[in-house]
């Protein structure tokens, strides 16, 4: 017997109760203005949310939040300011240096200020490995809350998808939270389309 | 309406006038009192040492004398908590087990089954309610705080009934003191830890007595009290109910 | 009348700052997690759901474990089952062999603390290197986690600074946590640049879709597998669950128990190895299909891993995790080390009041007191209960056991409040350590009822 069929063959010989699949219908919490919630989440989660006015350019936008930023890395087609595009890149280390990456999110949760991206680039170290990530979310877009969100989720072929909460933080020297751990420094969100 | 008192072992010996406060309190509300004599205790300090077994003629012993009543009441959530909780299964098989359904701490006794809406007395003095790991736990005394359910505590209820009493509690509001049965000699320097820091928490809102449904715990911070020589009082929650009488 | 943990207690207390660092440390943990858990008006209703789900799932493990891994291969993913560690630890290192990797990043596992999976590598030739940062702090350290969540709680700042400086280079004398953590994402960048794999563990298994989710707020996961070309996977068989509408229960509970964010930072899914890449799960059992024949204790199967009853736990908080023996402290560790080894990991089951509050933060709702009260009843047929706690028992039990005896008892106990200080604290009365013995009462109740005084 290989030990996958040991492994099964055990868990069928010891299991010593029977429990039912619950009915997971949560009465789970709403927000009268999620828009305004997902703001005030994503700020509480130490990143940045701005709701982008007709008049606004999003490209103006990220050149205004990071004014220093010179490698800017995205393969969005409204992205005129990027100097290079994660599709193109040999191998992913090519993408260290990057100042900023910008990325479609496709849910924004309002109750934890998430952003569910599912990959859309060839390396999806893009995600990660930008000192400051800037994620482009349509308004419509905006959930309640986590089941709503798993209820809509899709993924992509790249068979890889993540929610992101804010930049990357730690807090394991003395509980002192530190923003900036070894992913994205930063996170902005810029919230399209709304009306 | 006929009410075997239980007057735990601890509590015979060393705080009697917390069994003839509650003894008194419940003659005074017009309840039909008796306290039937041989009683000793539950078994709950050899149990929670590992010992379960040796706790079962006890409980048999326990479930003769008290079957026959209509409640059981004990000043001690602890020993109410252990009889409820742990009898049915200590007995299975041994002897019927009747007591678990009728046993009940004092307070929630007059909270629930009495109602009671009034007391005679007054005690003008500031107390800290020490809430008890079993009376919050295990016999929903108050709201436990790690859950999110609406908050309630049947001891501050109780309390507000008497003149002149100014109920506060401490931080980490139901935090355990320490005491733990046997856990006490046997991890004695967290123990006395706990109970320092909790006696201190007490004193630190100003309070003149800490009170508590469960004098096994006060008996630990009070010993802590006398050997740090810390200036604070120690009473039973029924002795305040019955403050007067 | 000690265990190992009474003594490793008793020394960790001797140092009163750090003691109260710790408590304080973790207790604002726990405040943080009540605050997020009372902003949710269904907190209680996602506990009870959380724990029928996953009642359910470990109680159909078998046919969720198929269904998880028939879907991971669907999707390309190499799954390896490991019947214990070191099948476990061999088949990582066999999978690093095959692509000539020398160098692994990992992101945080209990998983492969429990197998020792690090050592074993190391001894192998392989460059491992931790990228939690509490993680990576305990590595140069040469220590354990003390904590499964924060695995660095017990350290000070200072203690890092003068670590990073001789490992790391940092600027002497600085001792910011800002500062140490930019010297940490430097030092960890140019691990993450140039590893031939990462390891991750995994949260959860999604039997529905063959996912593997994990958590985290560095990213670190993320990191690790986006860089080198192989992902591996070290999953206990308990971490499967049905779906993502199960999921979405426990992406709720996870964080906010844990450390009372409302979500990790990065909540990643993995599906399928990138273009050209591998990625290979390794199931493991290493025991757990064995707890599951245990009637009182296969609900510890349903822990989440994250470390809310450490945290509520008063004795945890006073006496840190390296006061307990096994690699998991507080009140879950007291019972997978118990379903561990018995004999070897009794030392631990002292560590608790009993004061419940565990049962009540348990995201799983696990009854973690129960059952460290069970253990404790077990422990004499193994010849594993301190025999003082027994003596004491047994006379309990015959004193109370003869109310003549008993009454006779109350008689005399009060000539006890008498005796000498020197004969009443001796180094037998460990009550008399930090505390007055109670004053017994001249007349007792009983006494006081028989002579009608009560009346």
């Amino acid at each position: 017997m290989n030990s996958k069929e040991s492994i099964l063959s055990n868990i069928r010989k010891n299991s010593c109760a029977d429990y039912e699949m619950p009915d997971i219908a949560v009465a789970a919490v709403r927000y009268d203005d999620s828009l305004q919630q997902f703001i005030d989440m994503t700020k509480a989660v130490g990143g940045n949310a701005h709701v982008v006015q007709v008049d606004e350019d999003i490209n103006d936008l990220i050149r205004s939040y990071y004014p220093e930023a010179v490698n800017i890395v995205s393969n969005l087609p409204e992205v005129t300011i990027a100097t290079g595009n994660p599709d193109v890149v040999a191998k992913p280390q090519d993408l260290d240096g990057t100042d900023v990456a910008v990325v479609r999110g496709e849910i924004g949760v309002a109750e934890n200020g998430c952003v569910w991206i599912p990959q859309a680039v060839k390396e999806k170290a893009v995600y990660f490995i930008a000192e400051y990530l800037v994620i482009l979310l349509s308004a419509d877009k905006i959930v309640n809350n986590m089941h709503e969100a798993y209820d809509m989720l899709q993924f992509s072929d790249y068979g890889f998808g993540t929610f992101i909460s804010g930049p990357s933080k730690t807090a394991d020297i003395e509980q002192a939270l530190v923003v900036g751990a070894q992913s994205a420094c930063g996170v902005t969100v810029l919230i399209l389309n709304h009306r | 309406m006929q009410i075997g008192l239980f007057v735990p072992c601890y509590v015979d010996a060393v705080f009697p006038e917390v069994g003839v406060a509650t003894y008194k309190l419940l003659k005074y509300l017009g309840v039909n009192v008796d306290y039937p004599m041989k009683q000793t205790c539950c078994g709950q300090p050899m149990a929670n040492a590992g010992f379960e077994q040796k706790a079962v003629p006890l409980a048999a012993h326990f479930e003769d004398i008290f079957q026959g009543y209509d409640y059981v009441v004990a000043p001690s959530a602890s020993c109410a908590a252990f009889v409820k909780l742990n009898y049915p299964r200590l007995l299975e098989g041994k002897h019927a087990c009747q007591t678990s359904d009728k046993m009940m701490d004092v307070c929630e006794f007059l909270h629930d089954v009495l109602k009671v809406e009034k007391l005679p007395g007054v005690f003008p003095h500031k107390v800290s309610i020490h809430n008890s790991c079993h009376g919050v736990r295990e016999l929903h005394l108050s709201s436990p705080s790690e859950l999110n359910i609406p908050r309630f505590s049947k001891i501050r209820d109780l309390l507000s009934l008497v003149e002149g009493v100014t109920v506060v509690e401490p931080e980490r509001i139901d935090e355990c003191c320490g005491f733990g049965g046997m856990f006490s000699i046997e991890e004695p320097e967290v123990s006395v830890q706990m109970g320092t820091e909790k006696l201190d928490s007490h004193i630190a809102t100003g309070a003149e007595y800490i009170t508590g449904p469960d004098s096994s715990c006060l008996m630990h911070l009070q010993g802590i009290a006398r050997r740090q020589n810390k200036p604070i009082e120690f009473i039973h929650v029924v002795q305040i109910l019955a403050a007067g009488l | 009348m000690s265990t190992k943990h009474t003594k490793a207690a008793s020394a960790f207390l001797l140092n009163k700052s750090r003691a109260q660092f710790l408590n304080q440390s973790i207790w604002y943990v726990r405040e943080k997690r009540d605050k997020v858990a009372m902003q949710l008006a269904e907190w209680e209703e996602l506990r009870e759901l959380s724990s029928s789900i996953k009642c359910h799932t470990v109680t159909h493990l078998d046919t969720y474990l198929e269904q998880f891994a028939s879907q991971a291969e669907t999707n390309g993913v190499i799954v390896h089952w490991a019947k214990d560690a070191n099948e476990h630890n061999k088949i990582v290192y066999d999978i690093l062999q095959q692509h000539g990797a020398k160098k692994l990043v990992k992101s945080k596992s209990m998983l492969t603390e429990e197998c020792h999976l690090n050592n074993y590598l190391i001894n192998k030739g392989i460059d491992v290197v931790e990228t939690d940062l509490g993680e990576r702090i305990l590595q140069l350290m040469q220590v354990a986690p003390s904590h499964i969540v924060m695995p660095a709680i017990h350290l000070k700042r200072q203690q890092v600074g003068k670590l990073f400086e001789d490992k790391l280079g940092s600027e002497p004398g600085n001792s910011d946590p800002t500062y140490l953590t930019r010297v940490a994402r430097l030092h960890l960048r140019n691990e993450f640049m140039t590893a031939d794999a990462g390891l991750t563990g995994a949260n959860f298994g999604v039997a529905a879709t063959g996912d593997v989710v994990v958590c985290t707020n560095e990213g670190n996961a993320d990191m690790s597998t986006s860089l080198p070309p192989l992902h591996i996977v070290s999953m206990g068989i308990e971490k499967v669950i049905p779906d993502y509408r199960s999921l979405a229960v426990f992406t709720r509970l996870l964080a906010r128990s844990a450390t009372g964010q409302p979500s990790t930072t990065y909540t990643s899914h993995f599906r399928k190895a990138r273009p050209g890449c591998e990625m290979h799960i390794v199931l493991v059992d290493n025991g757990r299909s064995d707890i599951l024949a245990n009637p009182q204790h296969w609900e510890t199967l349903k822990c989440l891993r994250c470390g809310a009853c450490m945290n509520t736990c008063p004795v945890y908080r006073r006496s840190g995790g390296y006061s307990y023996t096994y690699f998991i402290p507080g009140p879950i560790g007291i019972n997978l080390g118990m379903l561990r080894s018995p004999r070897a990991y009794s030392d631990n089951v002292s560590a608790c009041s009993l004061c419940c509050s565990c049962d009540n933060v348990c995201p799983a709702k696990i009854n973690l007191s129960e059952q460290i009260y069970s253990w404790r009843q077990g422990l004499d047929a193994i010849h594993k209960a301190d025999p003082m706690k027994k003596i004491i028992s047994s006379g309990l039990k015959y004193l109370y056991g003869h109310p003549t005896l008993y009454y006779m008892g109350l008689k005399y106990a009060p000539l006890i409040n008498r005796l000498p200080r020197n004969i009443l604290y001796n180094r037998l009365n460990a009550w008399g350590k930090g505390r007055e013995l109670p004053t017994f009462a001249r007349k007792s109740f009983s006494e006081m009822w028989k002579k009608g005084i009560v009346r």
